[in-house]
């Protein structure tokens, strides 16, 4: 019993030095991009592969834990942030190269509000019906669309009187998902996650908050600096454009 | 469907719980019988993974186990990596879990009766010997329910192994985060689909350990 036992636990543990998987295989391209973008990429990185030939893997997640990561080594080859000043950062490490940096895309704020709750809210004073019971935003602290709408709801004059009323996601798609569950009757989140079946949308006035402005650069470590810098142009190219463009992007040279 | 998230998330549970097992009984039992100075203190640091937030343990745990950190710098000596590999997500799970292991099987340790142990001491036992026909039969129990909470906290692991292994897809994208990340990209079917087999794992292994807890050691 003892030796079976042993044996079992030392097979089940070396496990963890195995081979990875069957595809182990590197991809060709790795893109660690802010979860605003995930809509978009989803359609623009299947046109890259088709254009380049080459894979795309697509990692979306917080603009602040992939900075951390890649700092540390993360297997990213390009970084698309939700705010450029953690590319600055970055590049003044000098963790990502300074030459490649480049001006994408400028994030847009909307006021959501959750279908089933009605009639939908058309501007930020809306906020205040008692019937809003719950306002999502993201958080103020560390995520840039959230410091957004703080920003608004400050120049609006309500942020004092809405306080009480608000509820934090940890991200964009997190803040909209409280609006989408009807657990927050409305919310302020990115145009280009807005459109989704629970949720009506319009748009804030960007003159109501500092710019969203969104750039990307390639990772020093990258050993395929070509390959991400095609990615980066292929955004901002004639085909990227317009997808994100449609997600509700303003980009540059319009802004 | 991708069922990669689910093939790697048992093996990752699976190793994990081994290595936690191997790792966590001998120091459980050193916690139950043995005084040593610094005793109370080691008690504390094994309950800490359990306190403290798992996404703020992955960003230490990255720190030291990152290419710039002194572990990570360590392994590249030797020609390893082990951030964002399916290693690191084992060492999250470990890390999340073996506190669960050890402050069971301490428990069960320390129910044991000394007498018994010192009884099979008196007739020439090693302490080794001791162990695995004395301690280990009485405390077996305890150990399986530690051995079962490990695995289940293995397998549900987010926070940690979002920080140190990555989300990246068919690399280190476990269940959990793969659940996740399909809620936030909106596909609910998916996400719904891959947590009901995650629960149905959990259920199985559950229903087969009840069973097997009543065999005798």
């Amino acid at each position: 019993m003892r030796r079976r036992l042993v044996s079992i636990v030392l097979a089940l543990a070396s496990f963890a030095f195995g081979p990875a998987s069957a595809d182990a295989d590197p991809p060709s391209l790795t893109v660690f991009a802010a979860a605003d973008l995930a809509f978009a990429f989803n359609e623009i990185a299947p046109r890259f592969e088709k254009a380049t030939g080459a894979r795309v893997t697509l990692v979306f997640g917080s603009t602040g834990n992939f900075a951390h990561q890649i700092r540390q080594g993360g297997p990213a080859d390009v970084f698309f942030a939700a705010d450029q000043s953690f590319i600055d950062s970055l590049i003044a490490e000098r963790v990502l190269l300074r030459e490649t940096r480049t001006l994408y895309a400028q994030g847009r704020i909307v006021l959501a509000t959750a279908r089933p709750f009605g009639p939908r809210l058309t501007e930020l004073r809306g906020l205040l019906d008692p019937r809003v019971r719950h306002v999502a935003i993201a958080n103020p602290v560390h995520a840039p669309y959230g410091r957004a709408a703080e920003q608004a709801l400050r120049n609006a004059g309500l942020w004092e009187a809405l306080r009480p009323k608000l509820v934090f996601g940890e991200n964009i798609r997190h803040t909209l998902q409280f609006v989408q569950a009807g657990a927050a009757e409305a919310g302020i989140v990115a145009r280009s996650v807005a459109s989704v079946g629970e949720v009506d949308w319009v748009p804030v006035d960007a003159s109501m908050h500092a710019p969203l402005d969104q750039a990307a650069a390639v990772v020093r470590r990258s050993p395929r600096p070509e390959l991400g810098l095609a990615f980066i142009q292929f955004v901002n190219g004639p085909e990227g454009r317009p997808i994100m463009k449609r997600f509700g992007f303003m980009l540059p040279g319009e802004f | 469907m991708d069922f990669f998230p689910l093939w790697l998330s048992v093996r990752v549970a699976l190793s994990a719980t081994a290595l936690t097992l191997l790792s966590g009984v001998p120091l459980a039992w050193l916690l139950a019988r043995k005084r040593f100075p610094g005793r109370h203190a080691l008690e504390a640091v094994v309950v800490l993974p359990l306190v403290l937030p798992p996404t703020v343990l992955g960003y230490y745990l990255l720190v030291v186990i990152g290419y710039r950190g002194p572990l990570g710098r360590a392994l590249a000596a030797i020609g390893l990596e082990l951030a964002f590999t399916p290693g690191a997500a084992v060492l999250a799970a470990c890390v999340g879990s073996i506190a669960l292991v050890i402050k069971s099987a301490q428990a069960g340790f320390e129910t044991v009766d000394g007498q018994l142990e010192q009884a099979a001491r008196t007739l020439g036992r090693s302490e080794w010997s001791v162990f695995w026909s004395v301690t280990l039969p009485l405390a077996w129990r305890s150990v399986l329910a530690g051995t079962v909470l490990a695995f289940c906290r293995a397998l549900g692991e987010f926070g940690i192994t979002l920080m140190v292994a990555g989300n990246i897809p068919g690399r280190t994208q476990t269940l959990p985060l793969a659940i996740y990340d399909r809620v936030q990209a909106n596909q609910m079917g998916e996400a719904n689909a891959l947590a009901l087999i995650a629960v149905g794992i959990v259920v199985v292994l559950l229903f087969g350990l009840s069973r097997l807890a009543r065999l005798r050691y």
